[in-house]
């Protein structure tokens, strides 16, 4: 079962990925995305480490290059966030071409492999405001990105507030 | 507690007014109103506005809102849903916003959420 969690900017997406996989027995991977470049990644990653503790998750740092990952089908998988890996693919360093082919086809084999797949991704083109052209690149290909997830995953989920709102299938908890 | 978001402009003052028979006078805006007048408010809106005026002491304030105010209408704009601001103040006003959203909508026995006047149920009962 796949599921895309999307939200705004501290909607309550992770905490209820996590709840998602409360009752799962067998390994729970997360996949941690966020770089820990300054105060701000530091801030979150600590926080959102803390939310875990005691959850009984194996943590992967993997900023880039996600269909590396091997894991089979005794795992279910939180992977956060889909936001970060998009910009690091396409602005640390190396010169992606199609970042959005690259990611998706990455998470596409990641929900083939294994027994649950949790995503959380983010919602950044509501803002309104008109950005130069790397950001406005980037708003372009995360919406690309979460419109394909969305394409292939069995339930998508928009968190308002922390309440889920369905988008597609059903709600798991 | 009852809890009314949705983006700008989309009509959520004038639906609640309406739907819950609220007077001008039942409204406080959370803009510029007294924090004790806000405490007992029977309805706050712009609480996202509110929570920048808060800063640091927001969770608090809300936390006890909730506790002492139950009956409280909360129209509360979502703003998060854009690019992570350049201005670190800007930052952390959103994600305090999300914050103060999230412990309002675990205390409402109801949110509704306005789309061009049009409310949407996404906690409680329908009637």
């Amino acid at each position: 079962m796949t599921t895309l969690i999307t939200g705004g900017s501290k909607c309550g997406k992770s905490s209820f990925a996590e709840k998602m996989l409360n009752d799962f027995r067998g390994r729970k991977i997360y996949i941690a995305t966020m770089q820990p470049f300054g105060e701000d990644a530091f801030e979150a990653i600590e926080r959102h480490r803390k939310m875990r503790v005691g959850k009984g998750f194996e943590t992967i740092e993997k900023y880039t290059d996600i269909h590396e990952i091997s894991l089979d089908n005794s795992c279910a998988v939180l992977l956060e966030c889909i936001g970060n890996l998009c910009a690091n693919e396409m602005f640390s360093g190396g010169t992606v071409n199609a970042p959005a082919d690259k990611i998706v086809s990455g998470i596409k084999r990641l929900a083939d492999s294994v027994s649950e797949l949790i995503i959380v991704t983010n919602q950044v083109g509501s803002d309104g405001v008109t950005y130069a052209d790397g950001t406005a690149d980037y708003i372009r290909v995360l919406g690309s990105i979460n419109r394909n997830i969305a394409g292939f995953a069995d339930n998508v989920i928009e968190c308002v507030y922390g309440i889920p709102v369905l988008l597609k299938g059903e709600l798991p908890c | 507690m009852i809890m009314v978001t949705g983006g700008a402009f989309q009509g959520k003052t004038a639906y609640t007014m309406r739907k819950f028979g609220l007077a001008e006078s039942d409204i406080t805006d959370g803009a510029d109103a007294s924090f004790e007048k806000l405490k007992t408010a029977r309805c706050i809106t712009n609480y996202h506005l509110l929570v920048k005026r808060l800063g640091d002491d927001c969770i608090g304030f809300t936390e006890e809102l909730c506790r002492t105010n139950p009956e409280a209408v909360i129209i509360i704009d979502e703003i998060g849903c854009g690019i992570v601001p350049v201005e670190k103040s800007e930052r952390i006003w959103r994600e305090n916003v999300g914050r103060c959203g999230c412990i309002i909508a675990a205390n409402s026995e109801k949110v509704l959420r306005i789309v061009c006047g049009i409310p949407a149920i996404i906690k409680g009962e329908n009637e």
